[in-house]
């Protein structure tokens, strides 16, 4: 991929989010249809379905080539996804369905575009915010065009970490989540927690808190804000330590290394299998 | 301060006068929150390493009172950072100015923009006026009893939603660090996973009873927060035609620390219902 290529790339995500953000905008003060996907509060609407629609129609008319992967084509073909090292986009429709579906206003598009394997542009909109977050590999992460600059916190004691309950209610797993709740409570200066993941990875980013922790997200909810985060200078991991797999289902992301550290050696780990 | 006779009667100007005063003062905060957000703080703790003040809330309160005082000087004055260790506060009929400089400090600590100035005014122990200023959000909440309330000039409605299996239902982890405290927290949480669509949590109570008045959240309970958090706020909530209760569901009482907050009276029976119920002591 030439630097042409890329930045014609990341001018064509940059405009699908818009359009996408639009639709997002439109519908949101709107009477929504509701259906379950996995549980009762894994939610999907027609937004969801629209959105993705208009996303991958426009991308596969620009890059006929290129690979998509997408969170509501997924639901429904149920299938495992490989990557290659093809240009892929991967696209979350519509991050925080919940919070959309019941007017609260952490709602984004998130998109992130991976090259040999490796995010190389992603781009988070949350348009009831008007808040663009952007990061291309190595030029750094920008919301709004302001550079984006990960808080400098080192002790686990001093740092807010975000964490969401997600859409299992299966009961072993939300036994384990309630128990790492209780775990971060004791351990930091507090918890906090918006629903969105694409947006909570573009908090940490943004300094406004200093850890994110999920299990049980999927490649399409973080590949774009993991891109952004780490571009800002925040490390982005398994929650074991590891390296992140971008099929592993979980993430953890922290301002510094050793609250990454801190994070790691204190939660209960849960496998929530693969993408 | 000098204690009028019971049963305070105001006119309708007296009451447009001190809301007007109100915003001023919201306003004035706002500005010190602001210049001081992105700086450097001194933190200090209070009743554990998780309750936080900084010299901005002192300052805050200090000139707050000050720009009361010199407008009501027979009105009195609560306040979080002037409220010692201890000291019990007893509700009269006279105005009472019930203030926090500075909620969701832990946010202004941390660069997190959930942070406000909450104002919330008594008149014969009933809340009249509630100001709540989110400065680094722009959003301006306020309230006037029987008038309706206003996000940004905006009117504010509650959420219609009746199932508690449709809520998304908005809670703190609080700054106690006691452990039966934490493990009835924990149980309430395990039980929000299994009964309402989610749960969100922003670190500010004030912000979090705006957010239901606002729709934007179905419900909010805390255990152990103070009467200056939620006085302004629970006005508010209950304008746009939420309910404001204590949790057991009984009527909410104002130095009782505690508050349940919920867009309709089917969501607010069902909270009480399925916590448990945490008593924290008295303000």
């Amino acid at each position: 991929m030439s630097e042409l290529d890329l930045e014609e790339m990341y001018a064509v995500a940059i405009s699908v989010a818009r359009e996408a953000g639009q639709i997002i905008r439109d519908a949101f003060d709107k009477e929504k249809e509701v259906d379950t996907k996995q549980s009762a509060a894994d939610l999907v609407t027609e937004s969801d379905q629209a959105v993705e629609k208009m996303v991958n129609s426009r991308i596969l008319g620009k890059f006929p080539n290129h690979r998509f992967i997408g969170e509501e084509t997924t639901a429904v073909s149920g299938e495992k996804h490989q990557l290659t090292d093809e240009p892929t986009w991967i696209i979350d429709p519509i991050d925080g369905t919940t919070n959309f579906v019941n007017s609260i206003q952490e709602v984004s598009f998130s998109l992130g575009i991976m090259v040999n394997k490796k995010a190389v542009i992603g781009v988070v909109y949350a348009p009831i915010k008007d808040e663009m977050f952007t990061a291309r590999l190595g030029k750094g992460a920008y919301l709004n065009g302001k550079k984006l600059k990960a808080s400098k916190i080192t002790d686990l004691k001093q740092a807010v970490i975000i964490t969401e309950g997600g859409s299992s209610r299966d009961i072993k797993v939300v036994e384990d989540k309630v128990k790492n709740i209780h775990t971060l409570i004791t351990h930091t200066r507090g918890i906090r927690s918006y629903g969105s993941a694409a947006i909570n990875l573009c908090h940490v980013a943004a300094g406004r808190g200093q850890g994110y922790i999920e299990y049980g997200i999927h490649i399409w909810d973080f590949i774009a804000g993991a891109l952004i985060a780490s571009e800002a200078g925040a490390v982005v991991l398994d929650p074991t330590g590891c390296d992140l797999d971008p099929l592993r289902r979980r993430i953890l992301c922290a301002c510094s290394a050793e609250v990454a550290k801190g994070l790691s050696q204190i939660l209960t780990h849960l496998d929530m299998g693969s993408d | 301060m000098v204690i009028t006779s019971s049963n305070s009667q105001l006119t309708e100007q007296e009451l447009e006068d001190m809301f007007n005063t109100a915003l001023q003062v919201a306003k004035e905060a706002g500005n010190v929150i602001r210049d001081a957000f992105y700086k450097e703080k001194k933190v200090d703790t209070k009743m554990s390493a998780a309750d936080l003040v900084t010299e901005t809330d002192q300052a805050i309160e200090k000139m707050v009172e000050s720009m009361i005082v010199k407008k009501y000087p027979t009105h009195r004055f609560i306040g979080e950072e002037s409220t010692k260790d201890h000291e019990k506060h007893k509700l009269t009929d006279d105005p009472t100015w019930i203030i926090d400089p500075i909620d969701g400090t832990t946010n202004f600590v941390n660069h997190i923009p959930e942070v406000c100035f909450s104002l919330g005014i008594m008149v014969n122990k009933k809340t009249v006026i509630g100001v709540v200023y989110a400065p680094i959000k722009e959003e301006l909440f306020t309230a006037r009893l029987g008038k309706g309330s206003f996000l940004n000039g905006r009117k504010l409605q509650a959420s219609k939603i009746t199932d508690l299996k449709k809520a998304v239902i908005l809670f703190e982890g609080g700054a106690s660090r006691d452990a039966k405290i934490l493990e009835d927290k924990m149980a309430n949480t395990h039980s929000l996973y299994t009964h309402a669509r989610g749960m969100r949590s922003y670190g500010s109570g004030a912000l979090s009873i705006c957010n239901v008045a606002a729709g934007r959240g179905q419900g909010f309970f805390e255990y152990g927060l103070h009467i200056w958090d939620f006085t302004a706020g629970g006005l508010i909530a209950t304008e746009a035609g939420a309910v404001v209760l204590d949790p057991s569901g009984g009527e909410l009482n104002p130095l009782h620390r505690r508050v349940l907050c919920a867009c309709t009276q089917e969501v607010a029976h069902s909270l009480s219902q399925l916590l448990v119920h945490i008593d924290m002591g008295w303000d």
